[in-house]
């Protein structure tokens, strides 16, 4: 099958899920307790039910959840995320100043978890039973079983705090003044501490597979091969063993999309880093549905075209699945 | 004229649960320019021990060179840097697996996988890598080579990729080739190609060959000398033709057994019943006594064979047998 029909394939797929993604967050948060209108009425101060009526007439949350549920999916299928009850704004507007946000701290939590645990794993496996194996089991145990909150606490208490070296909080300074590289540079700064931090859970997972999947490449015939046609042992596992033993790391790093948005919620919240998850945190809060809904449908966007790309990196890195059309 | 591959006395250790072993206990072999040698056993006999270790491809640690020698054209082996044996890997010997399935990297291009071992020993553009490549292809009999070169290794059937093996081991057009094995994964059709192939190959290129196998048929057409090995030692060594019409080691007698009658070269032997068997299996490494290895399933064996491992003693055919020995010397008195 060629790249194209896949894709196609693979996007129309989405898009069914997306619509399941869609009824079935949209009941979910009907179901929930908490009362939009209260909340709005609460805001504004004094409450009448008059008031309350008026409130639930003018978002429609007067009408039966069947016909709620069909006028919002009219909505989504017009590309219209719809108002947030509480910013008083377009969803899709609120939602696209901060997704950037979002993407760059996922994309470069995921860079620094694959690149650091590759390596890691494959130094470990080089020695299975030496120190630096050792050291690497430990390192990552520690760094899964912590919780996000706290590793992003102490790393702030010691890189911000103790050795001002990287900014508490936020995604840029307040005054800044400078040209766009020096803008770049500015972001990437305040970047560092709550990528590592949001990586260190990824990591573990990513040392212990590169490990476990480079001790096995390495004892692979090919291998042996490529040793008896004189390849230099650097080549040997940089060239020969890691091509291979990284396509399991990407099958992995696809599926861990999901969690590392998820992941990304709580990292944002420590860190105040202005991305979807602060912006999720306000507006459950709030029960702000049309922001809620808007959030986990661009969420869950972000998570199939994430999959769409990985397996389309697969594709490329795995030369027997194009062949074979897409099967594994 | 001097030996292309001399080893002597060759001893390998590997370190195990069963504390340590001796894989290779004392192998010589000899082999001059352009010939073939032969090396037979059954599984776990040390055959391709053998072979690594003339690669320099024994894993350190568990394994250990213990002792012995190893000269290329004279040159010591053993103890060589590693910068050395990486020059001679793939330039002056080349090396054929037994398993073509997984012995090339599923994700690179056949074609750069032959290229690369050409680019590593000589000083030649990618270009004309690919070029020689391409010609390699031709060489060792893959059809329509200009599409193949292209091909991912799990594209080809398993005859094609032995092929693509082969080309990659001669690639540099080597003085010595070892072939371990190097038809057991293939139907028999294809393996009489291969060796075909390999025949073929040693004449265009006056390449010596080692060709590891437990198939007597094999040994009977490739070979000019046979190593016979049993338990990591040579046991028999000799030209063919007398291994082959006088075994001398009941071991060797044991393995012609073996062979299908069918085969008429060797049906015309008729020696000893078709489809004989070798009661028994190869003793652990690890539980290896004094004596001679074989005893145990020796039908011939007497009390000296489990008390003291016999040498190899003979010039030109040479066997490590006692009762052999006893006989040779009542025959000579």
């Amino acid at each position: 099958m060629n790249t194209a029909a896949y894709i196609a394939r693979r996007l129309f797929y989405g898009l069914v899920l997306m619509f399941f993604v869609v009824v079935l967050n949209f009941v979910l948060i009907r179901l929930a307790p908490g009362d939009p209108a209260e909340v709005i009425a609460g805001e504004m101060g004094g409450i009448t039910q008059e008031m309350l009526a008026d409130i639930r007439a003018t978002y429609g949350l007067d009408k039966p959840i069947a016909t709620q549920l069909a006028i919002y999916l009219g909505q989504i299928a017009r590309g219209d995320l719809g108002m947030s009850f509480f910013f008083d704004q377009p969803v899709a507007k609120l939602i696209g100043t901060r997704i950037g946000a979002t993407i760059l701290l996922v994309l470069a939590a995921q860079l620094v978890s694959i690149l650091i645990g590759v390596v890691m794993g494959v130094f470990a496996a080089r020695k299975p039973n030496g120190v630096v194996s050792a050291l690497v089991a430990v390192f990552s145990t520690l760094g899964y079983a912590l919780p996000v909150f706290w590793t992003g606490i102490m790393l702030i208490i010691v890189f911000a705090s103790w050795l001002p070296i990287f900014p508490v909080e936020g995604m840029r300074s307040a005054r800044f003044e400078g040209g766009s590289f020096a803008y770049v540079l500015d972001v990437l700064h305040h970047l560092v501490l709550p990528a590592v931090t949001l990586a260190i859970i990824f990591l573990a997972q990513y040392a212990r597979l590169a490990r476990a999947s480079m001790i096995e490449v390495l004892g692979a015939d090919y291998i042996r091969t490529a040793r008896a046609k004189g390849v230099p042992e650097r080549r040997v596992v940089f060239h020969h063993a890691l091509r291979n033993a990284v396509l399991p790391i990407l099958t992995v790093a696809g599926l861990q999309f999901g969690n590392l948005i998820s992941g990304a919620l709580l990292v944002e919240t420590v860190f105040n880093w202005p991305g979807m998850g602060t912006l999720a945190f306000d507006s459950i809060l709030r029960r702000d549905y049309p922001t809620v809904m808007g959030i986990l449908i661009i969420g869950a966007a972000m998570v199939v075209v994430a999959n769409i790309l990985t397996d389309l990196g697969y594709r490329l890195a795995d030369p027997r699945i194009r062949t074979e059309g897409g099967r594994r | 004229m001097s030996p292309l591959l001399d080893v002597r006395d060759l001893r390998v250790e590997f370190a195990t649960r069963h504390g340590t072993v001796t894989a290779l206990d004392g192998v010589s072999l000899r082999l001059e320019p352009g010939e073939t040698l032969g090396v037979v056993g059954e599984s776990g006999c040390g055959k391709s021990i053998t072979a690594l270790a003339i690669m320099g491809l024994i894993p350190m640690p568990p394994g250990r060179i213990a002792g012995g020698s190893i000269r290329l054209d004279g040159e010591e082996l053993i103890g060589a840097p590693e910068r050395r044996l990486r020059q001679l890997r793939g330039r002056d010997i080349g090396m054929i697996f037994q398993e073509p399935m997984t012995s090339l990297n599923p994700v690179f291009r056949v074609g750069d996988q032959i290229a690369e071992a050409i680019l590593l020993h000589q000083d030649v553009s990618r270009d004309e890598a690919r070029t020689r490549a391409l010609e390699l292809l031709r060489t060792v009999g893959v059809p329509d080579p200009g599409q193949r070169i292209d091909a991912y290794p799990h594209e080809l059937s398993g005859g094609l990729r032995q092929r693509v093996m082969i080309a990659i081991a001669i690639s540099c057009q080597p003085r010595l080739l070892i072939a371990d094995e190097p038809t057991t994964a293939l139907d028999v059709t294809v393996q009489a190609q291969i060796f075909d192939l390999i025949r073929d190959i040693q004449d265009r290129l006056g390449v010596a060959v080692i060709l590891i196998t437990h198939d007597m048929g094999a040994i009977a057409e490739m070979a000019d000398r046979v190593a016979v090995m049993y338990a990591g030692r040579v046991v028999e060594e000799g030209p063919a033709d007398a291994i082959l019409d006088s075994p001398a080691h009941p071991y060797t007698r044991g393995l012609i057994g073996c062979i299908p009658a069918i085969d008429p070269a060797l049906a015309a032997l008729d020696r000893l019943p078709p489809l004989a068997e070798i009661p028994g299996v190869v003793p652990p490494l690890h539980l290896l006594g004094q004596g001679c290895a074989f005893a145990d399933r020796c039908i011939e064996a007497v009390d000296i064979c489990r008390k003291v491992a016999p040498p190899l003693t003979g010039r030109g055919h040479a066997v490590a047998c006692h009762l052999h020995a006893a006989a040779a010397a009542s025959e000579e008195s």
